[in-house]
């Protein structure tokens, strides 16, 4: 009887010299990924973690029934309505943003698992994709005995098959990160930039933040994903060792793209529920300490230690710590109808942390939210206020990113026009522009939200956008959770009356 | 006819679609911009318009001035121009 350590590389390095067909035709570059090289290149490629499918199934079998066991214990209907009002807001955002994406990452691992260049990272994309079909019916499961209760949360599921702007941007970032994705960019855009430098370590932030809001069926939720994508994470790595060998440059414009588009979706997801919708004596940090600590140090080292540079833009990257998030969370509040989660208002304490944690351009965006409370003051609390307290202009979008326009600092936007082959697209930032020109086929026949207005295939009319395209209901469209019943805000009422 | 424009207003955090007529006066495009921004950017008298790089006389209509649809435009504070 073999040991386990004699056994599993059999298991796992099952490669065959083709004697029928060649090499090429078995492993495409269109689909396998550039560069191609034959497979003695590959044959060195080893996970630092290993596992059969038999220690797999047990594993995944145990994390199951704990998750489980907490949800009978903690995870009923009463207990997730005695979460705080803008934490269930943060636990709306990502029950839509995150199933259905982690299924288009079974369609990605799954290519891995056939065009992957070697039989032991085939392997593990084949455990990478059932790690993903666990990651989208966990989260579908959890969530939908809450659509009974809140049909906000009916987003879960519905949010991708919707043209709301927001599903728009995360669509055209899945479908080119996952689905329609080579397995080698896959792997170094899903497995080593969103994964090892942003999920894995999101989703430690993440259970934290649950826990600091008593959601205990959250944090234990993410913090069981967050062990499998540490597994599956680990085969960016491997394939980026032998792609340095042969075409670093390439290596460094997919690290350079990749990071600046997660870091695009993963600032307005992680940094709106960090810094407004957890709240104030519950957040452990903010967002800019959390990137320092959790992402950006450890994104540096990987890349010293693979003598790449930091991208060209880390500036800018640096500069949007700051801002980008603010930015985008109050044009969100100020057109709060066009989601389907609720929004909070920052209170002059929340301002006070924001701005001792924000002191670079703080001054900036306090004056919106001066502006937004005057508002309020002005029209007065009440559902049937809302409209009043809300934009009514169309919002703007990247022709890249697909988010709003909120690139740079109120002083001064970022966005820039382009002219190519006689249309015009504009773009939020310099590096969404220069992925733009990197690929331009790839990305130049996509409508952003504007476009397809102005094309007359969206109305105009925004409540009809709202309804007809967004598939809002007035039941589900994002409100003020208070409907700007603030305490606070009566009191400035009461005394600048 | 209309001119559909990218608008952005200091101080605002994101751009807005403004849809400019020809025969409006560029100081009347710049405070539809600054109407259509008023929920989070106070109203000011003391702002002018920049199109193309260039300060723009707000006499001039937006056909004058010479706009392009799909373009940017920028209503700055006064001190600015």
């Amino acid at each position: 009887m073999l040991t386990r350590e004699e056994w599993l590389p059999l298991a796992r390095k099952l490669d065959w010299d083709f004697t029928y067909v060649r090499e090429e035709e078995v492993f495409p570059e269109v689909i396998s990924g550039h560069p191609w090289l034959p497979h003695t290149e590959w044959e060195e490629w080893e996970e630092s973690f290993k596992t059969s499918y038999r220690e797999y199934v047990d594993n995944q079998y145990e994390k199951d029934m704990a998750v489980y066991a907490v949800r009978d214990a903690v995870g009923r209907l009463e207990n997730i309505q005695k979460l705080a009002a803008p934490w269930l807001n943060s636990l709306k955002v990502h029950a839509a943003a995150l199933p259905l994406a982690e299924f288009t990452g079974v369609i990605g691992s799954l290519r891995g698992a056939r065009f992957g260049r070697d039989s032991a990272w085939r392997t593990m994309s084949t455990f990478g994709a059932l790690d993903e079909y666990r990651h989208t019916q966990i989260p579908l499961l959890l969530f939908h005995q809450l659509v009974r209760w809140d049909s906000q949360f009916d987003w879960a599921h519905k949010f991708y098959h919707t043209n709301n702007w927001f599903a728009v941007a995360a669509r055209h970032f899945f479908d080119e990160l996952t689905l329609g994705q080579n397995a080698i960019e896959f792997a170094i855009g899903t497995n080593f930039i969103l994964e090892t430098g942003f999920t894995n370590l999101q989703f430690v932030g993440l259970a934290s933040l649950a826990r600091e809001s008593n959601d205990h069926m959250f944090e234990r939720m993410v913090t069981s994903i967050q062990t499998d994508e540490a597994r599956h994470a680990q085969i960016g790595h491997p394939v980026l060792t032998v792609l340095m060998k042969h075409d670093p440059e390439y290596v460094q414009f997919l690290l350079d793209k990749w990071f600046w588009r997660s870091w695009r979706l993963f600032s307005i997801l992680t940094g709106v529920s960090t810094d407004y919708l957890t709240a104030l004596d519950q957040r452990p940090y903010s967002f800019k300490e959390f990137m320092e600590e959790w992402i950006i140090d450890q994104y540096l080292r990987t890349l010293d230690e693979f003598g790449l540079k930091k991208p060209w833009y880390w500036e800018i990257f640096e500069q949007e710590l700051d801002i980008y998030h603010h930015m985008i969370y109050a044009s969100a509040y100020t057109y709060r109808a066009t989601l389907w989660f609720d929004f909070v208002m920052p209170s002059p304490a929340d301002r006070k942390w924001l701005r001792q944690k924000y002191p670079k351009y703080w001054d900036d965006m306090d004056a919106v939210w001066e502006q937004v409370a005057k508002r309020w003051r002005t029209i007065g609390p009440g559902a049937a206020n809302e409209s009043a307290v809300h934009g009514t202009a169309m919002p703007t979008f990247c022709d890249l990113c697909q988010l709003p326009l909120s690139a740079g600092t109120p002083r001064k936007n970022t966005a820039t026009v382009l002219t190519r082959d006689g249309h015009k697209y504009i773009f939020c930032s310099e590096p969404c522009r220069w992925i733009f020109l990197r690929e331009p086929e790839r990305y130049a026949n996509h409508k952003d939200v504007v476009k397809r207005v102005l094309s007359g295939e969206a109305p105009a009319q925004l409540p009809n956008l709202l309804t007809e395209y967004f598939r809002l209901t007035p039941d589900t469209w994002g409100k003020d959770v208070n409907h700007g019943a603030y305490d606070w805000l009566a009191a400035q009422k009461k005394s600048t009356a | 006819m209309a001119i559909p424009l990218y608008g952005f207003l200091e101080g605002d955090t994101l751009g807005l679609l403004v849809l400019a007529e020809e025969g409006e006066t560029v100081l009347e495009l710049a405070r539809k911009l600054q109407d259509a921004a008023s929920i989070r950017v106070a109203r000011s008298n003391r702002v002018g318009l920049i199109y193309n790089g260039k300060a723009i006389d707000p006499r001039l209509t937006v056909a004058q001035a010479g706009f392009e649809a799909m373009d940017r435009f920028d209503v700055v504070w006064r001190d600015k121009l």
